[in-house]
């Protein structure tokens, strides 16, 4: 009875067992190229504020490190295609202070055009045009390195069902983008634990409200699962950091963490700012994650699902 | 236009009376569309500021703890450094004059129209609600109306409605509006009601219930896997605020949604129409009302007569006086009958009135006073 067990949902439930079994087997099949597997660029002589130039090479060499290809532009040969239409979903909920940097998305945007990826066909987006304004970018549909502007309510007509969620997707996403990338930031998150990669997803659902119990889980896993055909590639930006207060910016939580990290993998990515924000909180003397009772556990769902690997134990770091 | 757009606008609203002073200052019109965004927020009146600027709304029992610029459940209130606001006091996205039957309010002023509005948000999330565009999004998500309080009073009037009804999403989300409406009906000589899911804590019920003529409770279901599952709230609170209500005097009325093999055994009905009958008393009208699949809940089938008639007659059988069955236009069950003697005293075709036989709020065969809202 009721939608619980629709047979959609039930071949569902067949194929995310049969990925998770194989995501155990450690094959790197499906969408994660590289299960595991982050890519991490120091940007410590960049200090706060990297140029396009010094961002575009940091990002270039995390992502061939997470991808194990020669050069920047193969790896993004190796994940999109020209025909392809990328959307970037960047994290702008907290304003200019603690957004992805409008240089490293303009680096990425140049490192994908070099990989055969036209500019008109990079759209990088948030919920609104008004938060992207706030957080520095400027509107435009057309022409510069990738277009910019908000979802602005332009949702599916129907929820979709995944899992526990049941939400309208931006259409955006659902209809014009043919691949995805997450770009997100490190920071901590009042009820989710970790707010990277994954969680930034709720900003194309137009409910995320209804999904903030129980640390967000296993919503924040159900909306990466709905997303998975599509998500190629997450991208963190880790110059500055937030070890406690988030998701809001707030400067004494703030850490110059001086990093960026690029994973084929999703959950990997996230599982690898966590145990940065918990090596902060440890320099702090503040309590773990796990210790402050609100761990990401939606990393372990989105690991059983087959999105990627969770336990930041097991994730494999390569420094660029 | 869709239900997320306005549903309709009453001619005149937009002639204002006096605009509150805590949006005096924004220059905006009664009656016009508007940006929430655009608006001053204004605090909420049910919370309380916990450390570290985050805050714990006291409105209803989701009880959420919410981060600076988090949002509670409801989506339409929002921590601003560590103070809370809502977002949607004088923001209707639906404003529409209906009969006071559709509420359904069987038991107050017959035949009149009702000034129904609502705003964006809902503190739960039912499978099977009618009005999800505009329950379950944002206010920057629809279209939205400045109507404040005064204004929408005035409104209702020029449109020759005796009443008003927050409705059509979920009033608790909306408490401070509905309390100031409430406030200007009365000015006015409105009668304000309320359709509810009844989940809110007591205080914000007690605040406000004295200015109501009348609430509407849809009690979902009486079994809390269900509130659970399918609505993702709690069984308690509801019967809870439903025994508030009685205990100040408003006057309720009950809906149950029957949804074919979740909620409609006989067994459920039965410990559901005992309850109302021990906690609430057996005056206190029970809408069972039919099932069209919706939203999240499309595998399911529209709930067949027999079962809503199933339903009146166990709720009947169980000691309740004025049960009525919904959403079945021309079916003797949507007419009021006295329970003393049997005759009809109100019949109902949909939310038509055929005839009204009741004589100063008594059945004229019998004497026998019904219980209600008649003037």
């Amino acid at each position: 009875v009721s939608d619980r067990y629709s047979r959609r949902e039930l071949l569902g439930l067949a194929a995310t067992g049969l990925l998770a079994c194989r995501a155990d087997a450690g094959r790197a099949e499906g969408p994660v190229r590289r299960p595991g597997v982050v890519g991490i660029a120091d940007l410590a002589a960049a200090g706060e504020g990297p140029s396009v130039e010094q961002g575009r090479a940091a990002l270039e060499r995390a992502l061939v490190a997470a991808t194990g290809h020669d050069s920047g532009p193969e790896a993004v040969r190796g994940l999109f295609t020209a025909d392809d239409v990328i959307g970037v979903k960047v994290n702008c909920l907290a304003g200019r202070h603690l957004s992805p940097r409008v240089e490293l998305v303009e680096a990425l945007a140049r490192l994908l055009v070099a990989g055969g990826v036209a500019a008109n066909r990079i759209i990088v987006f948030e919920r609104s045009s008004r938060e992207l304004e706030r957080a520095g970018f400027e509107i435009r549909r057309s022409g510069g390195p990738f277009r910019c502007f908000g979802i602005d309510n332009d949702w599916d007509a129907r929820p979709s069902v995944e899992g526990s969620i049941g939400s309208c997707f931006a259409r955006l996403v659902s209809e014009q983008c043919t691949a995805l990338v997450s770009f997100g930031v490190v920071k901590d998150h009042d009820l989710a634990g970790v707010s990277a990669g994954l969680k930034n997803w709720y900003g194309v659902i137009h409910n995320p409200n209804k999904y903030h119990d129980n640390h967000c889980d296993p919503y924040v896993a159900d909306v990466a699962r709905h997303l998975r055909r599509k998500l190629r590639l997450t991208v963190l930006d880790g110059v500055t950091a937030q070890c406690q207060g988030g998701p809001a910016f707030h400067a004494d939580g703030v850490f110059p963490l001086a990093r960026v990290a690029v994973s084929t993998d999703p959950v990997a990515a996230d599982a690898w700012a966590w145990a940065e924000i918990d090596a902060e909180r440890g320099r702090r003397k503040l309590p773990t994650l796990e210790q402050d009772r609100r761990a990401p556990r939606f990393l372990a769902t989105a690991s059983g699902y087959g999105l990627g690997v969770g336990d930041p134990a097991r994730i494999e770091r390569v420094k660029a | 236009m869709n239900r997320r757009e306005i549903l309709g606008v009453a001619a005149g609203c937009a002639a204002c009376a006096a605009v509150p002073g805590w949006l005096a200052a924004s220059g905006l019109e009664p009656g016009r569309l508007v940006d929430p965004e655009d608006l001053p927020a204004r605090e909420a009146s049910w919370y309380k500021k916990l450390g570290g600027k985050k805050v714990e709304c006291e409105l209803c029992p989701q009880g959420c703890s919410v981060a600076d610029l988090e949002r509670g459940t409801c989506g339409v209130r929002e921590n601003r450094g560590g103070t809370y606001f809502t977002l949607v006091h004088s923001v209707a996205c639906s404003v529409h004059t209906d009969p006071i039957e559709k509420k359904p309010l069987f038991h107050v002023l017959p035949g009149e129209q009702a000034f129904s509005f609502a705003t964006a948000g809902c503190n739960v999330e039912c499978k099977f609600c009618q009005n999800w565009e505009i329950s379950q999004f944002r206010p920057e998500q629809v279209r939205n109306l400045y109507l404040p309080p005064a204004s929408l009073a005035e409104a209702a009037k020029r449109a020759g409605a005796r009443l008003t009804a927050a409705t059509y999403s979920e009033p608790v989300v909306f408490w401070e509006y509905v309390r100031d409406v409430a406030v200007a009906a009365n000015k006015a000589g409105l009668r304000p009601t309320v359709v509810s899911n009844g989940y809110i804590e007591a205080k914000p019920l007690r605040d406000v219930l004295p200015l109501l003529s009348a609430i509407k409770v849809d009690l979902k279901s009486f079994r809390e896997s269900f509130y659970v599952e399918q609505v993702r709230g709690h069984l308690q609170p509801v019967l809870k605020a439903l025994e508030v209500i009685r205990a100040v005097g408003t006057w309720l009325e009950i809906v149950v949604l029957l949804i074919p093999t979740l909620n409609d055994s006989e067994e459920e009905i039965r410990d559901l129409a005992r309850w109302v009958k021990e906690h609430l008393g057996s005056e206190v009208p029970v809408h069972f009302t039919r099932f069209h699949p919706t939203y999240r809940l499309t595998n399911l089938p529209p709930t067949p007569v027999r079962t809503l008639e199933r339903a009146w007659q166990v709720a009947r059988a169980e000691g309740l006086q004025y049960v009525y069955l919904g959403n079945v236009p021309g079916h003797p069950g949507e007419s009021t009958t006295c329970p003393g003697c049997q005759q009809v005293l109100i019949k109902r075709v949909g939310y038509r009135i055929q005839a009204n036989n009741l004589r100063d709020g008594k059945c004229p065969q019998c004497q026998r006073e019904i219980p209600g809202v008649w003037e």
